[in-house]
């Protein structure tokens, strides 16, 4: 191996050291690394605008102005509220009721934070309730996962994939969502299984319980009425052209003759397209949204981008493929070790440097085998792999991190035990279905 | 803290910055703290009376009678107006401005106490001179609830706002307060 490509991947391991250690921040982390090989010549400058993959960067801060703007509306409050009030002080119903609003929310808008503002929330429920919360918080960090890997834009993974590929949002709702609903039922039914008999609540304190939880006033919640009708408007306006954004020429050359009927829109384009209107339409002070947006993050994703380039540039992609072509004999084969490579590795290590690195890696398998459903196998994998263990997907660690600071204990051993359950599971029913589309 | 309770620390610290504190000051504008949750029993209030307040409000009755409890109604004149006019005044002019005010508040005792009792509340009556602010937070560690009049230690004004000494009493005492 070249001098060249030996730096490429001992930055690439000594970056992912620091990124899971995390005594140094993930985003300067990779920064760091992404600044090494450009001062020692593995990635040029015109390399490092080639690799840092734009419409990964542009989707997330689209949807973080979108996000950020809404939130300032009390529309998530309304939402936490209106699902506990839904339950009616049932314990079950509300562990269903908040899996399901999750895995929604976090199909379209992004995990970190939808369960950031949903925790409080069933913290309360449970408080009122005297029940224990682990089952809920869990549940909720499971149903984040399997909500966010249905969608285009509901992870990372599949936003770097889709925008790599070129694929569309309609084709991960077709091959991703069905398998997703699947598992929100196993879900759901594995939870019952497990906590059920212990979701019990006095029937004496009953009546008292439910008169707390009805006593939540959502339209208290709503902040700016304006700003809340708003943004409720323009997230479904979005949704809406995520589903015809590769044929949004099409539907409006029909009324604008001008219009190229070829012409699509990136998702990219749509977030940011979505953000301009919010902003514009509620009047909200842009230094204030603009500050909100994750820097750290997108510059994160920037850092891995170059450190990855860093191994394509060098060949040692190349050479992986290469190896994995010779021992791989279908496309089948391909598919099973994929996922269960990328599920695996991210219940284990962060899977956003993970899927960078795999993005390439199928690129190049492309000469050999058809690669479509290794994408698939892909997103299914780094997804759901991050149900494995509490560091394995953002979700996750904020979801403990913020029992942590309630004083609630969630052990790794504890969480393991459940979470390698729900990989598995989920998992191997994801990768039947997948393998009923495209090998059967 | 173990290695994975710091690592999760680190990392939450990284993934979501300040944004959780800005969370949790949202959701604490119409969530129910722990304290807040718990129904207190309230078997005494007090209700500190003055010369600036002139009667109780049907609503404040209507949240008062609710509790079941023994109401005090406690009319203070003020000590140092008594001090002051003792210095100004001869003895038999201060003598007979202390029994003017004492006959309002007797008077303002019987009327309140009688309107309390046509509502089924029992009551108690006391008067003495004293300090407003002091005293009343002195007596209010006896008491479950303290019922502040917005006039009361205010004088004359007509704007709607709360008496500064309501605010202080409120600020220093442990027992819950309600200001009518």
């Amino acid at each position: 191996m070249e001098i060249v490509a030996l730096i490429a991947v001992a930055v690439f391991l000594f970056t992912y050291a620091l990124i899971i250690d995390e005594r140094i921040h993930r985003a300067v982390a990779a920064m760091l690394g992404a600044a090494i090989v450009v001062f020692l010549g593995v990635v040029s400058w015109e390399g490092l605008l080639q690799h840092i993959d734009f419409g990964t960067i542009f989707l997330l801060m689209g949807m973080m102005i979108i996000v950020n703007t809404a939130r300032g509306s009390g529309l998530f409050e309304y939402i936490a509220i209106r699902t506990t009030k839904l339950a009616k002080g049932s314990p079950i119903r509300v562990l269903i009721l908040f899996a399901l609003v999750t895995a929604v929310v976090s199909a379209f808008l992004d995990n970190v934070t939808t369960v950031l503002l949903l925790t409080p929330m069933l913290l309360y429920v449970s408080k009122v309730m005297k029940l224990n919360p682990v089952p809920f918080l869990v549940t909720e960090i499971f149903a984040s996962n399997i909500g966010g890997a249905a969608t285009l834009i509901g992870d990372p993974p599949n936003i770097m994939i889709a925008s790599s590929a070129g694929l569309t949002f309609n084709e991960f709702l077709i091959h991703l969502g069905p398998i997703m609903v699947v598992n929100m039922v196993i879900l759901i039914g594995l939870m019952y299984l497990i906590y059920g008999r212990s979701m019990k609540v006095d029937p004496g304190e009953r009546e008292e319980m439910v008169r707390t939880l009805n006593s939540l006033d959502e339209r208290a919640a709503i902040t700016d009425r304006a700003l809340f009708r708003k943004s409720v408007i323009v997230i479904a306006l979005v949704v809406l052209l995520f589903f015809i954004h590769d044929r949004i020429g099409e539907i409006l050359h029909t009324f604008l003759p001008f219009v190229d009927p070829a012409m699509g829109l990136q998702p990219a384009e749509v977030a940011l397209i979505g953000a301009a209107i919010l902003l514009v339409w509620s009047r909200q002070p842009p230094e204030e949204i603009f500050e909100k947006i994750e820097w750290p993050a997108l510059f994160f994703f920037g850092g891995l981008f170059v450190i990855v380039g860093a191994l394509v540039e060098t060949g040692v992609i190349a050479s992986i493929a290469s190896v994995m072509v010779e021992n791989v004999g279908s496309t089948g084969e391909a598919m099973f070790i994929v996922t269960w490579f990328a599920a695996i590795a991210s219940a284990i290590v962060d899977n956003i440097p993970l899927t960078a690195a795999m993005i390439p890696l199928i690129h190049d398998l492309g000469a050999t085998m058809d690669v479509y459903p290794l994408w698939w196998a892909l997103a299914l994998g780094a997804c759901l792999g991050g149900n494995g263990t509490i560091i394995g997907a953002s979700a996750n660690v904020v979801v403990i991190g913020i029992a942590e600071r309630e004083g609630i204990s969630i052990t790794f051993i504890d969480f393991l035990k459940i979470g390698m359950l729900v990989l598995f599971v989920t998992v191997a029913v994801g990768l039947g279905m997948l393998w009923m589309t495209f090998v059967v | 803290m173990g290695y994975s309770s710091s690592l999760i620390q680190r990392k939450f610290k990284d993934i979501v910055g300040r944004r959780y504190e800005s969370v949790l000051k949202e959701y604490s504008e119409f969530l129910l703290t722990e304290e807040e949750m718990l129904i207190p029993e309230v078997r005494s209030i007090l209700i500190p009376l003055d010369l600036f307040v002139h009667d109780i409000s049907d609503e404040a009755i209507d949240v008062l009678s609710t509790y079941n409890a023994t109401i005090s109604l406690a009319y203070i004149t003020d000590a140092r107006v008594i001090e002051l006019l003792e210095q100004a005044l001869d003895h038999a002019s201060t003598e007979e401005f202390r029994a003017k005010k004492e006959e309002y508040g007797r008077e303002l005792l019987e009327r309140t106490a009688a309107k309390l009792k046509g509502h089924g509340i029992t009551t108690q009556t006391r008067m003495f001179v004293g300090h407003k602010g002091d005293d009343v937070v002195r007596m209010a560690k006896n008491y479950d609830l303290v019922a502040l009049c917005r006039r009361y230690a205010d004088g004359e004004s007509t704007d709607v706002s709360i008496s500064p000494t309501v605010l202080r009493i409120c600020q220093r005492v442990a027992t819950p307060a309600l200001i009518y």
